[in-house]
């Protein structure tokens, strides 16, 4: 890996620290907006070539069989993918967190369409929150590609990645959450795209600078 | 300028609204499906003008763009639509409203605040239209229009595991047309469709709208009645049996009359799944026919 593709330790610890501070506004944001607590635990850092990241997202996740997922895209000077992984059925206690009793939709599956909405709105949420303030702590401003859900896929299929450039190296930011209400809990990465590692180092470096 | 222009001739609908959810912006193509201008709306709480969108999915989207910065999606497939619009075209007449795609997001200032919010709104109606189509297309028999097995086998499942979780009771009805073989030996084919079509309509039109009715496979017909005990699910087998030997179908100048023979089941504790149930049905079916056909036989 060339060397502007790695993180010094130092860095990888501010990023964790800024990480931390931008997750725990996110669970006050949070709060604001779905009325209940979101606890965000501190996250692992890990720096791997492409190639290495479908073992080990399963790795972390496979205390759960099947899992349900939320995959979106995020554009900005951060840019990159993030990836939430719930256990399988978690849609259905997201429901009545997010009191979605619009239960008229099509005559067949209502209840599948409502999971797969929930779950989407949800995530989509969830991942702004995070996305976004660790963003803005770096003056930076995201947009966001409409989610994806992915239904009741065995934990071993998680991240299939067509990525063209597997020797690329991304910055795996990994977390896991739980929500107060609902039981609901899963874990969600972040995976910086290699084009963003070299402003992701000034940003760190600038941030850094307002404290020296 | 060039963005007024844009944003007045685009094919969707672009709402900007304020922090406090007045009307910022509304294009033309707004003007146009909702009858108000633009001057008119402009300043008026969203609210105060769609009171349907006072719901908690809306306002929680609305405080997740201005709190998160988060864009978000409103799906025809559950929403069917934020602003009741008359559809446009002639073709259908599925919805009563437009069908629409909406999407949300922030609108910031040059120092990043977000001051508003966008609502881009899709007209959906005819996609919508087509999915519907062939959603049930999937579900039902080409011929006779009735469900097909492969929606039974659903179906059936769902009922079972809401019996099991939640009890409860439902009964189901397997029935055939006695010597169908013969009405095609002796009228033809197209006949014997002619006949299939014939008693799907007459069955369809005496059972409750929560009934279901399936085509199992050739002159095999299967009903589902829900919240049905055995005793009321005997009579509307007999009942069943008894219009369709009345029913004179008339195919090409021939009058003919068919009967059916019918078995009858109820959910119950021993059954360890909903095939086990069919094959009880299916079971006492077969009993009618060997007792001489045109007759209801229950299981057990």
């Amino acid at each position: 890996m060339p060397e502007s593709y790695t993180l010094t330790e130092e860095e990888r610890e501010i990023l964790q620290e800024l990480m931390n501070i931008a997750f725990g506004k996110s669970a006050a944001d949070l709060a604001d907006v779905i009325n209940t607590h979101v606890e965000l635990r501190i996250p692992d850092i890990k720096l791997m070539p492409i190639s290495e990241l479908p073992a080990y997202v399963q790795e972390k996740i496979k205390g759960y069989t099947n899992i349900d997922m939320v995959e979106q895209s995020f554009y900005g000077r951060f840019k990159g993918d993030a990836v939430l992984v719930f256990s399988q059925g978690a849609g259905r206690g997201l429901i009545s967190l997010l009191q979605n009793d619009e239960h008229e939709a099509l005559e067949s599956d209502p209840i599948d369409i409502l999971e797969t909405e929930t779950l989407m709105e949800a995530g989509n949420i969830l991942i702004s929150a995070c996305v976004g303030k660790f963003a803005e702590m770096l003056k930076d401003v995201v947009t966001y590609a409409p989610p994806m859900v992915v239904f009741n896929k065995h934990y071993s299929e998680a991240i299939s990645l067509n990525h063209d450039k597997k020797d690329m190296a991304a910055i795996v930011m990994k977390t896991d959450f739980t929500f107060t209400k609902g039981d609901v809990s899963g874990f969600l990465f972040l995976i910086t795209a290699q084009e963003s590692i070299k402003w992701l180092k000034e940003a760190l470096q600038s941030f850094m600078e307002q404290y020296e | 300028m060039i963005f007024e222009q844009i944003f007045d001739s685009i094919n969707i609908g672009i709402v900007i609204l304020d922090r406090d959810l007045k009307v910022y912006g509304w294009n033309r193509w707004m003007e146009v499906h909702s009858g108000i201008n633009k001057e008119k709306i402009k300043g008026k709480q969203i609210f105060d003008v769609f009171p349907n969108l006072n719901t908690p999915k809306f306002i929680r989207g609305c405080k997740s763009v201005f709190t998160l910065g988060s864009f978000c999606a409103f799906s025809p497939r559950l929403h069917h639509y934020l602003f009741p619009f008359k559809k446009t075209g002639y073709s259908n007449q599925r919805f009563e409203y437009m069908q629409q795609s909406c999407r949300m997001g922030p609108i910031r200032d040059e120092n990043n605040e977000i001051k508003y919010l966008f609502i881009y709104v899709e007209d959906v109606t005819e996609l919508a239209c087509r999915e519907q189509i062939i959603h049930e297309m999937n579900l039902r028999d080409g011929l006779t229009g009735v469900f097909n097995r492969k929606f039974m086998g659903e179906r059936l499942k769902k009922e079972f595991s809401r019996y099991k979780r939640y009890g409860g009771v439902f009964s189901i009805i397997m029935f055939d047309i006695d010597y169908f073989k013969k009405v095609n030996d002796t009228y033809g084919h197209l006949c014997g469709d002619f006949i299939l079509k014939s008693v799907s309509s007459k069955v369809v039109s005496l059972i409750r709208d929560i009934d279901c009715m399936f085509r199992y496979g050739g002159e095999e017909f299967c009903c589902l009645l829900p919240e049905t005990e055995i005793d009321p699910a005997r009579v509307v087998a007999e009942r069943l049996r008894e219009e369709i030997a009345l029913q004179e179908n008339i195919f090409e100048g021939n009058t003919i009359k068919v009967t059916m023979s019918l078995g009858v089941a109820v959910v119950e504790e021993l059954d360890d799944s909903y095939e086990r149930l069919l094959q009880r049905a299916d079971e006492a079916l077969y009993k009618a026919k060997a007792e001489g056909r045109n007759r209801v036989v229950v299981s057990g």
